[in-house]
C-alpha cells in the first residue's frame, strides 16, 4: 500500500504543470549557475597566475632593496575550485593582501570594489539557487499536500478505505520528496559532468568529498522546507492559507532572520570601525617615524667622532645599527598593530560568532555557513588567510630590513641589484576536510533537527487532522 | 449491515450535531435519509467512517465497532461523497486503479476498470482522459465506479445524485438497485426525494441531529413525499429515535 501511495504521489506530481515548470527552471538556473561559476573560476585562476607572475616581475625589476621595500610584496589567495558552486564571500572581499614594512596587511581588490554593480545583486551560484529558488519549489510541492487533498475530497475517499493515516502521510512525504528531487537530479548530474570535463577544473579526492557534503547539505535544506510545507499543510484547512503561511515563514527564514541577526549582534557587541583602527595604527606609525628620525640623528651625533677616526669601522657599525634599529622600529610597529588587530579581531570574532549563532535559527543561515565552510569560501577561510599573511609580515620585514642594511654603500652610494632567491615565501596550512566537517556539524545538526521537528509535527497533526 | 446505536455527536463549540441517532440498514436494503442542510446526515456518515469520534453511542459496520477497530470496519464499506474532485492529472482509469489498490484490490486489470466505468455510464473515450477535464456528473460517475470496484457489503452515499443529469441519475439508481439485489446495505443521505422514492426500502427524516420520522416503502406508497418532506422539515417536536427504530 505504501508503494501505491508513493507511486501515486510521484505520478500526480510529475504529471502536473508545476513539475514541468520546476524541471525547466531548475535545469536552466542550475546549469547557468555552474557555467557562471566555472567561467568565473577560470578567469580568477588566470588572474591569480598572472598576478603572481606580475608581482614577481615587478619585484625583480626594482633597482634596489629600498624601492622593493617601498612597493612591498603582494600575497594573493588562490581561488577555490568549489567556489564554482558556492561562491561565498570570494567576490565581496579581495583576494590580494599587500605586505610592506609599515602598513598592516589587509585584503584589497575585491570584485565588488572594482565594479560595485556586482554587489547589487550578488553572485548567481548554486547555493543561491538552492537557498532562494529551490526552497520556494519545495514549498510549491507541499503547501497543498494534505489540505489540497482535503479540498479535492480525495483525502476522505482514501481514508474511507483500510488505510492507516501514518502510512498515508509517510507515502505522501516519500513520494513528494522524490518528485521534488527528480527535477534537481538531472541538472545536478549535468553540472558534475561540466565540472569533470572543463579544463582548468581539477577536483581532488577531498574536493569530491566536500562537494558531496555540500550536495547533502542542499538536500537537507530542501528537506527542511519540504517537511515544513507538510507540517503547515497538515495544520490548515485551506490551501491558500497554507501557501500564505509558508510564504511568510520563508521570508522570515531566508530574508529576515539572517539580516536581523547581524544587525542585532552589531548592537549587542559593537566593534570599532575599520577607520578607527587604521587611524590608531597611523597615529602610532607617525609617532614611530618621528622617534626613529630622532634616533638616527642621536646615533650619528654620538658616533660622529668614530667616523673621522676609522670610517671603515664606522660604516660597519652604522650598518649594524641601521639593521637593528630598523628592525626594532618595525617590530614596535608590528607589535602595536598586532595588539590593536588582536583586540579588534577578538571583538570582531565575538560579534561574528554571535551573529552566526543567532542567525542559525534560520535554515538558510545554516546552509550558507555550512556550505561556505565546506567550499572553503567562507568568512573563516578569509580570516585564516589574512592571519597567515599577518604572520608572514614580520618574517618578510625582517628579511627586507636585513637586505636594506646590507645594501648600503657609503662610498659610492650605489646599491646592489636585488635578488629574491632567499626571500621567505608566504605559506598557509590548508584546512583538511575533517576540520571543516567538525565546523559544519552544528549546521548539519540544526538542519536535521528542523527536519525531524517539522516532520514529526506534520505526522502528529495529520493523525489528528480533520479530513471533512 | 450498518447500525447506529444511540449515536451522539457534540462538537467542541457545544453544537449538538447528532442526538441519539439509532437505525439499522439490513443487507439488501436501501435506506435514504432526508434532512435539511446541517440536520446531521453527513455527520452520521463521518461517524461511520471514523472521520470524527462520537461523543457517545456506537456505529457498527458488519457488527464491528468503528471507534474500536476503524480499519477493520472500513474494509466492509464503500463510500461515495458529494462533489469529489479526484486527481485531476490522472485519467479515469488511473484514479480507479489507485483507489482500488487502496481498497485492497490489486489484481484488477484495465479491462476490469473499463467494465466498471462502462457500467456507471462513462463514455469510453473518457476512460483515458484526464479527470480535470471532466464535468461534475462525469466525476460523480467515477466516484461511484470507485465504490463499485471495492465491492464492499455496505455502501455509504453522501448526496451522490447532486450534479447528475436525469439520464445519469437513472443509471445511478439502477446501479443502487443492483447493489441491493446483491445483498448490500446501502445508506444514502439525499435531498432528492423523487429518486429516493423510486428505490428506497425505508426513508428517514432528520432534523437538528435527531431522526424524527422513519417509514417503509410500503407506508410511503400512497403518500406524497414532497408534502411529507416539507411537513417534517418544519419545526415540530421530535419523536424519540429509539421508539422509531423499534
Amino acid at each position: 500500500m505504501l508503494r501505491d501511495i508513493i507511486k501515486k504521489e510521484i505520478l500526480d506530481n510529475i504529471t502536473s504543470p508545476k513539475f514541468v515548470f520546476t524541471f525547466l527552471l531548475c535545469t536552466i538556473l542550475i546549469l547557468l549557475s555552474v557555467y557562471t561559476g566555472v567561467t568565473n573560476y577560470r578567469a580568477e585562476k588566470k588572474e591569480h597566475t598572472a598576478s603572481l607572475a606580475l608581482n614577481k616581475k615587478n619585484m625583480e625589476s626594482q633597482p634596489n632593496f629600498s624601492s622593493l621595500a617601498g612597493i612591498g610584496v603582494k600575497v594573493s589567495k588562490p581561488p577555490q575550485v568549489l567556489g564554482t558552486v558556492v561562491n561565498g564571500i570570494e567576490e565581496a572581499v579581495g583576494r590580494v593582501a599587500p605586505v610592506n614594512i609599515v602598513a598592516d596587511p589587509n585584503l584589497v581588490d575585491s570584485k565588488y570594489s572594482s565594479n560595485p554593480v556586482f554587489a547589487v545583486f550578488g553572485p548567481l551560484d548554486l547555493m543561491f539557487i538552492v537557498k532562494i529558488v529551490l526552497s520556494l519549489f519545495a514549498i510549491l510541492f507541499t503547501y497543498d499536500a494534505i489540505v489540497g487533498e482535503k479540498e479535492k475530497g480525495t483525502l476522505k475517499l482514501a481514508l474511507s478505505n483500510e488505510v492507516p493515516r501514518d502510512r498515508l502521510i509517510l507515502g505522501k512525504a516519500i513520494g513528494g520528496y522524490i518528485s521534488l528531487l527528480l527535477p534537481l537530479l538531472i541538472p545536478l548530474v549535468l553540472s558534475l559532468i561540466i565540472l569533470l570535463i572543463t579544463p582548468d577544473i581539477s577536483l581532488g579526492g577531498e574536493d569530491w568529498g566536500r562537494l558531496l557534503l555540500i550536495f547533502l547539505m542542499f538536500f537537507l535544506y530542501l528537506s527542511v522546507f519540504f517537511s515544513l510545507g507538510l507540517f503547515v499543510s497538515a495544520r490548515t484547512s485551506r490551501s491558500s492559507t497554507s501557501f500564505l503561511v509558508l510564504l511568510f515563514i520563508w521570508v522570515v527564514f531566508v530574508m529576515v532572520i539572517p539580516k536581523v541577526a547581524v544587525i542585532t549582534a552589531g548592537q549587542i557587541r559593537p566593534i570599532p570601525s575599520v577607520h578607527e583602527i587604521t587611524a590608531k595604527k597611523d597615529a602610532f606609525l607617525q609617532q614611530i617615524q618621528t622617534e626613529s628620525q630622532k634616533g638616527y640623528l642621536d646615533w650619528v651625533q654620538k658616533n660622529r667622532t668614530d667616523a673621522q677616526k676609522d670610517p671603515k669601522a664606522f660604516e660597519e657599525k652604522f650598518r649594524q645599527f641601521l639593521q637593528n634599529y630598523q628592525q626594532e622600529m618595525t617590530s614596535k610597529i608590528d607589535e602595536n598593530n598586532s595588539a590593536i588587530e588582536r583586540d579588534y579581531q577578538q571583538r570582531k570574532r565575538a560579534q561574528q560568532n554571535l551573529a552566526i549563532n543567532m542567525s542559525r535559527i534560520s535554515p538558510a543561515s545554516a546552509l550558507t555557513f555550512g556550505s561556505m565552510t565546506l567550499a572553503k569560501t567562507g568568512v573563516n577561510d578569509f580570516d585564516r588567510f589574512l592571519a597567515s599573511v599577518r604572520a608572514y609580515k614580520p618574517i618578510y620585514t625582517k628579511w627586507i630590513n636585513s637586505k636594506l642594511a646590507q645594501s648600503i654603500n657609503f662610498q659610492t652610494g650605489e646599491q646592489p641589484k636585488i635578488s629574491l632567491d632567499d626571500m621567505p615565501q608566504h605559506t598557509i596550512e590548508p584546512e583538511w576536510l575533517s576540520r571543516s566537517l567538525v565546523r559544519t556539524i552544528p549546521d548539519f545538526a540544526l538542519l536535521a533537527v528542523m527536519i525531524i521537528v517539522f516532520f514529526v509535527g506534520a505526522y502528529v497533526s495529520f493523525l489528528r487532522y480533520d479530513v471533512r | 449491515m450498518l447500525e447506529a446505536i444511540d449515536l451522539t455527536k457534540r462538537y467542541e463549540d457545544g453544537e449538538l450535531a447528532l442526538d441519539g441517532l439509532t437505525f439499522k440498514v439490513e443487507p439488501g436494503e436501501i435506506f435514504c435519509m432526508f434532512g435539511a442542510n446541517g440536520a446531521g446526515k453527513t455527520t452520521a456518515i463521518n461517524l461511520f467512517l471514523n472521520f470524527i469520534p462520537a461523543t457517545s453511542g456506537t456505529a457498527l459496520i458488519e457488527g464491528i465497532d468503528v471507534a474500536k477497530d476503524p480499519l477493520k470496519a472500513k474494509r466492509h464499506v464503500s463510500f461515495v461523497s458529494e462533489n469529489v474532485m479526484l486527481y485531476g492529472n490522472f485519467t479515469a482509469v488511473q484514479n480507479l486503479d489507485y483507489f482500488s489498490r487502496l481498497a485492497g484490490k490489486r489484481t484488477l486489470k484495465k479491462k476490469d476498470y473499463a467494465e466498471v466505468l462502462d457500467r456507471v455510464g462513462l463514455q469510453k473515450e473518457a476512460f483515458d482522459r484526464r479527470v480535470k477535464n471532466f464535468s461534475k456528473g462525469m466525476r460523480q460517475k467515477l466516484g461511484i465506479a470507485i465504490a463499485l470496484v471495492k465491492d464492499a457489503p455496505n455502501v455509504l452515499l453522501d448526496e451522490p445524485t447532486s450534479g447528475l443529469d436525469p439520464q445519469s441519475g437513472r443509471e445511478f439508481l439502477e446501479i443502487l438497485v443492483q447493489m441491493r439485489d446483491k445483498g448490500k446495505s446501502v445508506f444514502m443521505s439525499t435531498h432528492d426525494i423523487f429518486r429516493a422514492k423510486l428505490i428506497a426500502d425505508r426513508i428517514g427524516f432528520m432534523r437538528r441531529g435527531r431522526l424524527v420520522m422513519m417509514k417503509t416503502a410500503m407506508e410511503l406508497a400512497h403518500e406524497d413525499l414532497t408534502d411529507l418532506y416539507i411537513q417534517y422539515m418544519e419545526e415540530q417536536p421530535a419523536q424519540p429515535s429509539a421508539a422509531l427504530s423499534a
